[in-house]
């Protein structure tokens, strides 16, 4: 039994097709990855997972659970989390406000509480915990927006973690990281698995994708193209065929 | 002794001495037009600082509450806490009304839509004569104590009640849910916060502020017209808000008292108190976005906190 | 005709009149949106600055100083007019919207022009004090006999040259080099870069462009207005209704929804008196934001994230 399923999505822009007819299952405790050339519609179908856009046509089910209808914050109440291809951060406050600030389903306090005694329940603790995890812990009172770019993808990391999630989803997380951020990219993807998190991951780094996931699907011009093992896709030859010239050649 | 709670006993102080600093009946109630003044700013700073809403409609909040405790003192022969409290009520449940499908809309969007309910509330205001008296005005309209500086008192002690709820508020979990919708409501979304929701919760909470204030305004001048409600209030209070820093509790505060005892300060060169909001609107903007409170941090070299 | 019939005609063309004048001021706030996604709050204070610019130049420059005849003061006037809306383009662009573009703030240049709104009006208020000034246009004074409908020679001149501008506007965007620079501009300020043509000097040109139609405006609704510093609040509200109406950025849009309000306008004075008309034309606004907040003719958008 998958995961997430969706099942025939379709979505269209101004009559371009940027998702057509694709139908995934992602299995539980797995880290699945989409790639693809630019424009293959990768990110918008993230986008239709996480409920940013609702499909055209199409099922989408989490566990049993249909999504179709859901906004993008029912969605995360669910489990699903998410990072943004182009950061989103909160620039103005600082590292631990950002994290804190995905902690926002998991209060339980009364609203009395909040008017009277300000800061309780604000789980400073576990969001000083997160920012550990990605390594920013002593970064915790800096601004945001004023974070080198490849700590900004970690912090987003840590925050979209705070929601506690089953599935999460990541747009492109080594975009514009160097090498040994991407190492430690790398590391902190295996270990979020190994907490039993299921991980999305869309990617463009190879290197990457095929050190962490274990299933990874292809897609180019908006539709399915292949599904398989990192191993099978690398001698996929429709594979290498739609990434010719581009980075995969590489 | 925490530093809010050494804050907290000498902004006690400083109020418990004010009438005794300034004694002379004009510059009382300068005092009291300051306290509701800081209100007013506390009230709109919830809406634009923290969740980043261009609410140009406040001036109908502050007119509501202002309208509905005294037509039902006057007319209903309510007592005086009583309509306030109902006062209070309708100006947050119309800032929900309004806020409802307003929370909908984007930036110009949302400044338009509550310029237009300004627009709206001072015209109903003016042609249901029948209740509101129109601009023949509602005269005799008692305060709640009867000395400036009992008055002055109340007022001030409200005000500071208000502060410290709101400061607590901002500093809970909500106040991250409220600045994370500011700051980017799409990643808001993603970590499962209802933006909409949160957006009008502060709407209306704004709404109701300002509508406490409005209830002290007319037994303090003593009468009611709709020309103290103009859309120019709204372009006050924002100034308020945006010299003293938008989006600080303290900001505002500072607005508040800076933009209220300046343009007396210039009384004597002429009629120059709005020249003064319209100028340090534009001003700040351009060369000092933080207002006085990031100005005087960058002074004293502090670190960046919100 | 009958009675109904010619009060009909005879509101709606006082509706049009009204709308064309609305429409030259409008226009002005749409095409700045298209190129600048912002909004000039103090644009309707050209419309008084230029008002009073052309009361004066009729006043005083035109007849005392220059010894012309009325009718050929007053279209000196507009020229002034438009110069000094020009200027005042010239000068927020330079002081707010330059400035402020780098930071990619939407609320910050609307604060700041709410700023030189208050200004422009407290200060005028200081040149001028509060009482209204008598400003006649010698066209007024000529009336015009069709039937049993009536209308000044000011209106016929008054969509005359609104239909002349926004005629002039409308085949300067469609058929010149720099108009079509200009809704490129509109359109996608990168890819406009790209093609050699500066964004900021275009952005330049159409807040001038503008603000000279609102300083226009000014001398056609002089004779219109009660002429008082504060007169361009009440112009500015009823502009947001109708570029809100006729969806932002949409210049079409804007000139049909600009004529519309002035005949709403036309028939509210007549049918429910004139105190209403505020009211009217802002719960249309707020009904339109409820049912289609992209305006009358608008495609959506959605989001890229």
């Amino acid at each position: 039994m998958a995961y997430l399923k969706a099942a025939n999505i379709s979505k269209s822009f101004g009559g371009v097709h940027a998702v057509q007819n694709v139908s995934i299952e992602v299995p539980e405790n797995s880290i699945f990855a989409l790639i693809g050339p630019n424009g293959a519609g990768k990110s918008t179908l993230l986008n239709l997972l996480s409920g940013i856009y609702q499909p055209d046509a199409g099922q989408l089910v989490f566990q049993e659970q249909n999504l179709i209808g859901l906004p993008a914050y029912r969605r995360a109440r669910l489990g699903l989390a998410r990072t943004f291809q182009k950061i989103r951060l909160f620039r103005q406050l600082t590292l631990l406000e950002n994290v804190r600030a995905g902690f926002h389903i998991h209060q339980s306090e009364p609203f009395w509480k909040h008017l009277a005694l300000g800061s309780v329940g604000r789980f400073d603790a576990e969001a000083r915990e997160l920012l550990d995890f990605v390594g920013l812990g002593s970064r915790a009172n800096e601004r945001a927006g004023a974070l080198p770019y490849g700590k900004q993808r970690l912090l987003e990391i840590a925050r979209a973690l705070a929601t506690r999630p089953r599935l999460f989803m990541l747009d492109e997380p080594a975009a514009g990281l160097n090498a040994s951020e991407v190492d430690f990219l790398l590391d902190r993807l295996t270990e979020i698995g190994r907490r039993g998190i299921t991980v999305v991951v869309v990617e463009h780094n190879m290197d990457l994708v095929m050190n962490v996931a274990h299933r990874v699907f292809v897609m180019d011009h908006g539709e399915a193209l292949f599904e398989g093992t990192p191993r099978e896709v690398q001698d996929n030859p429709r594979v290498i065929e739609a990434y010719l010239g581009g980075e995969f050649a590489a | 002794m925490s530093a809010r709670t050494v804050g907290f006993v000498i902004a006690v102080l400083v109020v418990g001495a004010l009438p005794w600093l300034l004694q002379a009946p004009y510059w009382r109630g300068i005092l009291v037009l300051c306290a509701m003044n800081v209100l007013l700013a506390i009230s709109l700073n919830l809406v634009l600082g923290y969740t980043g809403q261009l609410n140009l409609g406040q001036s109908a909040f502050f007119a509501i509450g202002a309208y509905v405790s005294t037509i039902l003192v006057k007319t209903y022969a309510w007592n005086f806490w009583a309509a306030s409290l109902a006062a209070v009520a309708a100006a947050g449940l119309l800032g929900l009304a309004l806020a409802a499908f307003a929370v909908r809309l984007r930036g110009h969007y949302l400044a338009i839509a509550s310029l237009g309910f300004a627009v709206i509330t001072y015209q109903v205001l003016v042609n249901w004569e029948k209740v509101t008296e129109g601009v023949r005005g509602i005269y005799g309209v008692l305060p709640p104590v009867g000395s400036m500086v009992g008055l002055f008192y109340l007022v001030a002690g409200i005000a500071l009640a208000v502060y410290v709820l709101i400061d607590n508020l901002v500093r809970s979990p909500v106040g991250d849910t409220l600045r994370a919708i500011r700051e980017d409501e799409v990643s808001a979304a993603s970590l499962g916060i209802n933006g909409a929701l949160w957006k009008a919760f502060a709407f209306g909470l704004g709404a109701a502020i300002a509508g406490l204030a409005g209830c002290f305004y007319p037994g303090f001048v003593g009468t009611l017209v709709p020309d103290a409600f103009n859309i120019i209030e709204s372009f006050t209070m924002m100034a308020m808000v945006i010299v003293g820093g938008m989006g600080t509790m303290i900001g505002p505060v500072i607005g508040a008292i800076v933009l209220t005892f300046l343009p007396e300060l210039l009384r004597d060169f002429g009629e120059f108190r709005l020249m003064v909001y319209g100028l340090a609107l534009t001003l700040v903007v351009l060369f000092m976005p933080g207002g006085i409170v990031q100005a005087w941090r960058t002074l004293a070299g502090r670190q960046w906190h919100t | 005709m009958t009675d109904l019939l010619a009060l009909v005609v005879q509101q709606s063309i006082n509706g049009i009149y009204l709308g064309c004048l609305y429409v030259m001021v409008a226009l002005g706030l749409t095409l700045i949106y298209g190129v600048l996604n912002q909004i000039n709050f103090a644009h309707a204070d050209f419309v008084t600055v230029g008002a009073f610019a052309a009361f004066f130049t009729v006043t005083r420059l035109g007849t005392k100083l220059l010894g012309l005849p009325d009718t050929a003061a007053y279209l000196l006037s507009m020229v002034t007019a438009l110069g000094v809306g020009a200027g005042l383009g010239l000068a927020i662009n330079a002081a707010v919207f330059a400035p402020l573009r780098e930071r990619g703030d939407e609320l910050r240049p609307l604060i700041a022009t709410i700023g030189v709104s208050v200004l422009l009006e407290n200060f005028q208020l200081w040149l001028f004090g509060p009482i209204p000034f008598q400003f006649d246009s010698p066209f007024s004074r000529e009336t015009i006999r069709i039937g049993r409908i009536f209308f000044t020679a000011q209106s016929v001149l008054v969509v005359a040259v609104s239909a002349v501008s926004i005629a002039a506007l409308y085949a300067f965007m469609k058929f010149t080099f720099l108009g079509k620079a200009l809704r490129a501009v509109a359109q996608d300020r990168e890819t406009a870069g790209l093609m050699g043509i500066n964004p900021n000097l275009l952005i330049a040109l159409t807040i001038v462009i503008a603000s000279a139609l609102a300083g226009m405006g000014g001398a056609l609704l002089g004779p219109v207005l009660v002429l008082t510093p504060f007169a361009g609040a009440t112009v500015i509200v009823k502009s947001f209704a109708i570029v809100i109406i006729g969806g932002f950025g949409n210049v079409q849009g804007t000139i049909i929804a600009g004529l519309l309000v002035g005949v709403i306008e036309a028939f509210t004075v007549q049918y429910l008196g004139s105190g209403l008309i505020d009211l009217v034309v802002f719960v249309l606004l707020l009904v339109m934001l409820v049912v289609r907040p992209t305006g009358l003719i608008a495609e959506r958008k959605e989001e890229n994230v």
